[in-house]
């Protein structure tokens, strides 16, 4: 499969320390977030992806490319790494004109590039200027541009909001966005789940070192059958229905919502439960929204791994 | 249109240079090399006084002396015959000795040194109760004695231990260092061979080491030969083979940075602390004369020492173990010892090049 990321049975140990453990995955295009814990082996999975570090079993496959191939792996790829080092004495636009330079591109194209790149995470005015005189912030964008630098296929970003700034988050996801659309993979992984909620597509959820969950959120969701889904319905007359709906046994549990203009709805069965709403509709109970209330990462992530861990 | 790979060397080589000539953590190589520089300021500085002083003496003497004069003393002549002849001496030690010869009895024994110069010659005259005993002729400018010294000091000090510890500080840290600032992943981020890398990275630290000690050759060259006068330095330059040993010293120097390099490359590659490969390479260097012949070969200095283009005598008297780290018993001829430590440096960057495609970035560990 040359168009996805595989892992198939990978495991790394750091000596008798677990990295990430007999994870199998097969990552398509689009924004896939790792979600977890500090320790649930993010950045392992980012680092056996993009090569830095070798799996101790199992074999990693980058569309097509063996991840200790890295003359033709990171010509695809570009990783945002979480390392804020860089090589010393050299300023913003030097680190990315070196950078394209070592990929092997004449000093022309190395400096136009150097310069899209510097434009697209917004650091013209201090291209200039030694990184060792960076805001984090700062660090961080020339990082984004290094790894946007030479337009690659797969972009592996670790935590690539970490201190920037509103606005800059917001540009930086517009940026993550696009290239998806393009048909890129962008694999990140953040603590912060309600921007992850917004921007994946997909998400691999790990806990200690295991891959307790992947795919689409909702997809996810569904899967947690321990927990009842939550609904949140606006509606005319929320009394009336939720009489209704417990009457005929569709909801586990009923509450009037606090502006009174509404219902949470848990119910074991979301796809019976939709179907009757449908029916109760038509039978002239005025609904104006259904939304599920708890198919969000944050919500996956707390029943699959455990409220005391969330990061918020 | 050049190839990847060498626009990609270039790059690497750009980086490494800039980094490693102005490393805060490499400014102690320039102070080491610049030691043996100081050594000949000193010498010069010495010799240069010593002439001048022979000069003043030789102006100052009522009588012109000459080495045949010089050479006219003989021992037994009184201290009147040696001033009738070479004149009255310009420096003149005299001290009583109380030397008992018999039972209560003590003798007063008078001793005097006379010392002469024919501005290129000292003469030493040690009279004992104003007989010449003892005579020493102290050749003050003798440049090819001077050039004996030159080559202990560049093979026992400079190669040994100037070379050796700046090629341990530069090549080592070629990736330990960069392990150490945690930057290291620059460089495998990008669609570069890893050996490509190792040789940019080797390449670099071979530029900094031979600008770096051939300067410091060159200058001790300089200040060695700057005390001569030009007609002593033309001659040992153009007519005894002074220029071609100063070249010598220069590919000497070179070809111990090729080889050290290698060395310490694949050092900083398999160990976190310098002191244990350290300790092992001049160690193993150190007993080199002591090996049987096949491990001989795996050395650096037994190359070197067989390209030295003076060799260095043992002094009489010298334990035999130590007088065989001084000779050279085993000699290979020049493109032999080159090509050998070509090798050497070869085998031990292809291991470099096995080692570099299996490091990780971890540097919590490091």
């Amino acid at each position: 499969m040359n168009d996805r990321i595989l892992f198939e049975d990978v495991s790394k140990f750091y000596g008798e320390i677990l990295g990430v453990n007999r994870v199998n995955l097969s990552i398509p295009p689009g924004i896939t977030s790792l979600v977890g814990p500090n320790g649930s082996g993010k950045t392992t999975l980012m680092n056996l992806m993009t090569g830095l570090v070798r799996p101790s079993r199992g074999r990693i496959h980058v569309l097509g490319y063996r991840t200790d191939d890295a003359e033709n792996l990171f010509k695809i790829v570009g990783y945002s790494t979480q390392f804020d080092a860089f090589p010393r004495g050299l300023t913003g636009f030097q680190f990315l004109y070196s950078y394209l330079q070592l990929s092997g591109r004449d000093a022309e194209t190395a400096e136009r590039l150097a310069w899209q790149a510097i434009e697209r995470v917004n650091l013209v005015d201090d291209a200039k200027r030694s990184i060792a005189g960076y805001s984090k912030g700062m660090r961080q964008r020339i990082r984004l541009a290094q790894a946007l630098a030479h337009d690659p296929k797969v972009l592996v970003l670790d935590e690539p909001l970490n201190g920037l700034d509103p606005l800059a988050r917001s540009e930086m996801i517009a940026l993550f966005r696009a290239a998806a659309d393009r048909g890129c993979y962008v694999i990140i992984s953040s603590h912060i789940l309600h921007e992850v909620d917004v921007i994946s597509d997909q998400i691999i959820l790990l806990s200690n070192g295991y891959v307790v969950a992947e795919g689409q959120i909702q997809s996810v969701r569904s899967e947690i059958q321990e927990h009842p889904t939550k609904i949140l319905i606006r509606c005319t007359r929320p009394r009336e229905l939720g009489a209704k709906m417990i009457e005929s046994e569709l909801a586990t549990e009923v509450t009037i919502h606090n502006d009174g203009r509404g219902l949470l709805v848990k119910t074991r069965n979301a796809d019976t439960f939709y179907l009757a709403l449908n029916q109760f509709a038509l039978n002239g109970t005025e609904i104006e929204s259904i939304t599920p209330a708890d198919d969000d990462v944050l919500s996956v992530y707390e029943y699959l791994i455990g409220e005391e861990e969330v990061v918020r | 249109m050049k190839p990847v790979w060498w626009r990609q060397i270039r790059a690497v080589m750009r980086l490494e240079v800039k980094k490693t000539f102005f490393a805060k953590r490499g400014l102690w190589i320039y102070v080491v090399a610049a030691l043996p520089v100081f050594l000949f300021i000193a010498y010069a500085t010495a010799v240069s006084r010593q002439q001048n002083r022979m000069t003043e003496m030789v102006h100052k003497g009522k009588k012109t002396i000459t080495y045949e004069d010089l050479l006219a003393v003989k021992r037994g002549m009184t201290n009147q015959e040696v001033v009738a002849l070479l004149g009255e001496p310009d420096i003149h030690f005299y001290w009583t000795e109380h030397r008992q010869t018999g039972p209560k009895r003590i003798e007063d024994i008078l001793h005097e040194k006379y010392n002469y110069s024919d501005g290129q010659h000292w003469l030493y005259v040690e009279f004992i109760n104003g007989k010449a005993e003892n005579l020493t002729m102290d050749y003050g400018n003798n440049l090819p004695r001077d050039s004996v010294m030159f080559a202990g000091i560049f093979q026992f000090f400079f190669l040994r231990l100037v070379v050796f510890f700046g090629c341990l500080g530069i090549f080592m840290n070629l990736f330990r260092g960069e392990i150490l600032d945690r930057s290291l992943h620059f460089y495998f981020l990008s669609p570069i061979r890893r050996e490509v890398l190792m040789i940019g990275k080797f390449l670099a630290g071979l530029i900094a080491t031979c600008t770096i000690f051939v300067t410091s050759e060159i200058l001790q060259t300089t200040a060695f030969l700057w005390a001569y006068r030009p007609s002593v330095r033309n001659l040992y330059l153009y007519q005894n083979h002074g220029l071609e040993h100063a070249a010598a010293y220069v590919g000497i120097t070179v070809l111990a940075c090729v080889g050290y390099g290698a060395f310490f490359l694949i050092a900083g590659m398999f160990f976190k602390n310098p002191i244990v490969p350290t300790a092992v390479i001049l160690i193993w260097e150190g007993i080199n004369p002591f090996l049987p012949a096949v491990l001989k070969q795996f050395s650096v200095i037994y190359y070197l020492k067989s390209l030295s283009p003076v060799d260095v005598p043992i002094p009489p008297g010298m334990h035999p173990l130590l007088a065989l780290l001084i000779s050279n018993s085993d000699p290979v001829s020049a493109p032999v010892a080159i090509l050998g430590l070509l090798a050497v440096a070869l085998v031990a960057l292809y291991f470099s090049s096995l080692q570099v495609r299996r490091m990780e970035i971890n540097y919590t560990t490091e």
